[in-house]
């Protein structure tokens, strides 16, 4: 790229700062583009969400059947592993937060302390695949897997129809929270839960984490049609000490299907409708140990305990239930290969009275969000432009005494994003986006509360 | 809000669905199919079409040179042009062995659209019309005779010079071949269980009458029968340790070792 042509784009980025960021075809796992010498833009419509062919990949467990997807046909310079860090500058205020001078808008900026991911995936024999990723090494130290499984294909009379994976895995949602196309806020429906105004043990379960337990998924051919279950423990990153560690002590459910049509010509290039639903039970008691003596022993085995007890790993009990269902449709505008690839995902969720402390009822919600995403038809693909509507409607809260519309959201999502190079090696873009949520009630005597964020990143792969 | 949300949803499949019912036309967008070009394809074929992408030095077998119009997956008699079927075959088979993927996931709508971009890299494309495809007649049963004179077939034809008496691409000329562009290439291991064109018995049967363009792999159009082709193909089959009809063990081709 000319000298002259850089020093434009950084010059647009500077000065708009806002709702610029770009989404052009990156790689998730080059390791993947260097094996089979296929671009980022192979597998991904726009960094780092799926196409076709990727999903297809993926379902195929990280195979292409042609007889190089075993290591031992492979260069012996590969290996599967590949890197990922985005430095960034960010910017976020946000309004009506109690101060002691009063309410006051807090803001703060600077170049972020970046953590990478470490993205380990391959093929270990035929129809064996896995994936491992460490996340972290930022100057805290802390690392930690933020995904690891094992994947089976084809475990029944070679068809497509039956595939296993276990382990730590992203449950199949209708758009993933892990390869989500902005950088900033990510999709509010996942893990959002009702009654801020209450201690909500609830709050720690999230759909969109990395859930532990075991999938099975199935496709056709081209995977136009998928089922997906995953059996898994209502646990996660956060309350690891409390949930019990396996799927049978607190089993929890997902599912989802998908159907995809082409349309043979029009300016519908491709739709898709599905339907997906979680049922999670979740713990809200557990022995502890260590509490503060002037507490009673049943207050102490609430999760969100009051007396600084530590919780005993693998005791959670008194399981309660916590459900997220929903549906969405796609569609696909123009040709695939450069879409405008509009996604609406609609869910409702429940929480159970038990799972806070002190609550009336249970607590029901409503939410979804509309995504889009533009692949500008340009040649190489470099360009993408996408934004986001959020949205969280409370449909009954916890307490009687809440306003009806307290913790509702409207949020709003846009950004921009250019690919200054992909190759089948590595992948460079330079990352722009604005987002700004309104929350109803939660700030300074119940005034609504505004975050604005603005990002600016260099997102590389290798 | 739930009504509102669910009467858009009615909406959007109601749409979608009559969306759908339209009929293409069958031909490629060669602009379209340019944007495909340069998603999938580029890092192997090259900007130029002219095979060199960034990826080519590194892999063998080589990637195809659009540019001379030469293929060798066709259905039509050796130099001609392929069909557009022909070139989607490839596309939606992919070419096993190879770094040439299958491309099914695509769609029948984008693979018509870089079709008709790759046949701009060539002018024949814009002058010639590919001749008519070669008939198949049909295939007779499959049978242990019919092996036993396919492996007579492969020893009349020399097809060990190349492919080796066992029939696994060591012939005595094996390392010796080029393709038209230079590139040193083997010849296929017919036992490994796959055929890089296709297992099905048109498949291979399209190699023997067709030929590979571009490859040291001649049409046998003027030459074999088409009994015996058939003989030929039952034998190729045989070879392939997982082949649904093979009869016992691998047959040992004519004065061949057995392997």
């Amino acid at each position: 790229m000319s000298k002259r042509l850089l020093s434009l784009i950084l010059r647009v980025f500077i000065c708009a700062g806002v709702s610029l960021a770009l989404a052009a075809p990156a790689s998730a796992i080059p390791a993947f583009a260097r094996k089979y010498g296929l671009r980022c833009t192979t597998c991904h419509e726009s960094w780092p969400v799926l196409n076709d062919f990727g999903r297809n990949f993926r379902d195929n467990g990280y195979q292409l059947r042609l007889g190089k997807d075993d290591v031992v046909t492979a260069n012996n310079a590969y290996w599967p592993v590949s890197v990922h860090i985005t430095p960034n500058y960010q910017y976020t205020s946000t309004s009506n937060q109690p101060t002691d001078q009063g309410a006051k808008t807090v803001s703060s900026g600077g170049v972020a302390d970046a953590s990478i991911d470490l993205l380990m995936a391959g093929v270990l024999t035929k129809d064996i695949s896995f994936l491992v990723v460490p996340t972290g090494f930022a100057s805290d130290g802390n690392v930690h897997l933020e995904s690891y499984w094992a994947d089976f294909s084809r475990v029944i009379g070679n068809s497509d129809w039956f595939n296993v994976r276990i382990g730590k895995h992203e449950v199949d949602l209708p758009a993933s929270p892990h390869r989500p196309i902005d950088m900033t806020v990510g999709y509010l429906v996942y893990g959002y839960h009702p009654g801020p105004d209450l201690p909500n043990a609830g709050a720690a379960f999230d759909l969109g984490s990395n859930q532990l337990g075991f999938e099975i998924f199935g496709h056709d051919q081209s995977s136009l049609t998928r089922y997906n279950v995953s059996i898994f423990s209502a646990n996660n990153d956060s309350d690891s000490s409390t949930a019990s560690g396996h799927a049978l002590s607190s089993p929890s459910f997902f599912g989802h299907v998908q159907k995809y049509f082409r349309p043979a010509s029009g300016v519908v290039s491709e739709y898709e409708f599905g339907l997906w639903g979680a049922y999670a039970n979740y713990p809200t008691t557990t022995y502890t140990f260590g509490c503060t003596p002037q507490f009673s022993a049943a207050t102490c085995t609430q999760i969100v305990g009051p007396g600084g007890e530590t919780q005993i790993p693998g005791t959670g009990g008194n399981l309660q239930s916590t459900s997220r269902y929903g549906a969405e449709a796609q569609v696909w505008l123009g040709d695939l290969v450069a879409p405008l690839h509009l996604n609406f995902v609609y869910a409702r969720g429940s929480d159970s009275k038990d799972l806070y402390l002190g609550a009336d009822r249970a607590g029901t919600w409503q939410g979804g969000f509309l995504e889009a995403i533009w692949v500008p038809s340009v040649e190489l693909l470099h360009w993408g432009v996408f934004g986001r509507y959020d949205f969280i409607r409370n449909r009954q809260q916890p307490l009687l005494s809440s306003p009806s519309d307290l913790g509702n959201q409207n949020q709003v999502t846009a950004g921009v994003r250019y690919t200054i190079a992909y190759t089948n090696r590595d992948e460079v873009a330079l990352h722009a986006e604005y987002a700004t949520n309104v929350e109803r009630g939660i700030g300074v005597n119940g005034s609504d509360v505004r975050t604005n964020i603005v990002f600016l990143g260099v997102d590389f792969l290798y | 809000m739930s009504t509102r949300i669910a009467t858009v949803f009615a909406a959007l499949i109601v749409l979608l669905t009559m969306a759908g019912t339209a009929c293409a036309d069958g031909t490629g967008d060669a602009h379209q199919g340019k944007l495909i070009y340069q998603r999938y394809c580029v890092s192997c074929h090259g900007d130029k079409g002219n095979g060199q992408g960034e990826f080519a030095e590194w892999i063998t077998t080589k990637p195809r040179d659009y540019r001379q119009g030469t293929f060798k997956w066709r259905s039509t008699p050796s130099g001609s042009l392929p069909t557009d079927a022909d070139l989607e075959r490839v596309l939606i088979n992919g070419l096993y062995g190879t770094y040439m993927p299958s491309w099914n996931p695509l769609g029948h709508r984008q693979r018509v659209d870089v079709i008709a971009y790759i046949k701009t890299f060539s002018p024949r494309f814009a002058t010639e019309k590919p001749q008519p495809p070669i008939s198949i007649p049909t295939e007779p049963r499959y049978t242990a005779e019919s092996v036993a004179r396919g492996a007579a077939v492969y020893k009349k034809f020399n097809c060990a010079q190349c492919h080796g008496d066992s029939a696994q691409g060591d012939g005595p000329s094996a390392h010796e071949l080029k393709d038209d562009w230079g590139n040193q290439i083997v010849p296929y291991d017919l036992t490994q269980g796959h055929v890089k064109c296709g297992n099905g018995g048109d498949d291979i049967y399209r190699v023997f009458i067709a030929g590979l363009s571009g490859t040291p792999m001649p049409s046998f159009a003027d030459s074999i029968s088409p009994a015996e082709a058939w003989d030929l193909v039952h034998f190729i089959q045989s070879l392939s340790p997982g082949y649904a009809k093979n009869l016992t063990a691998p047959a040992a081709p004519a004065g061949g070792s057995s392997p």
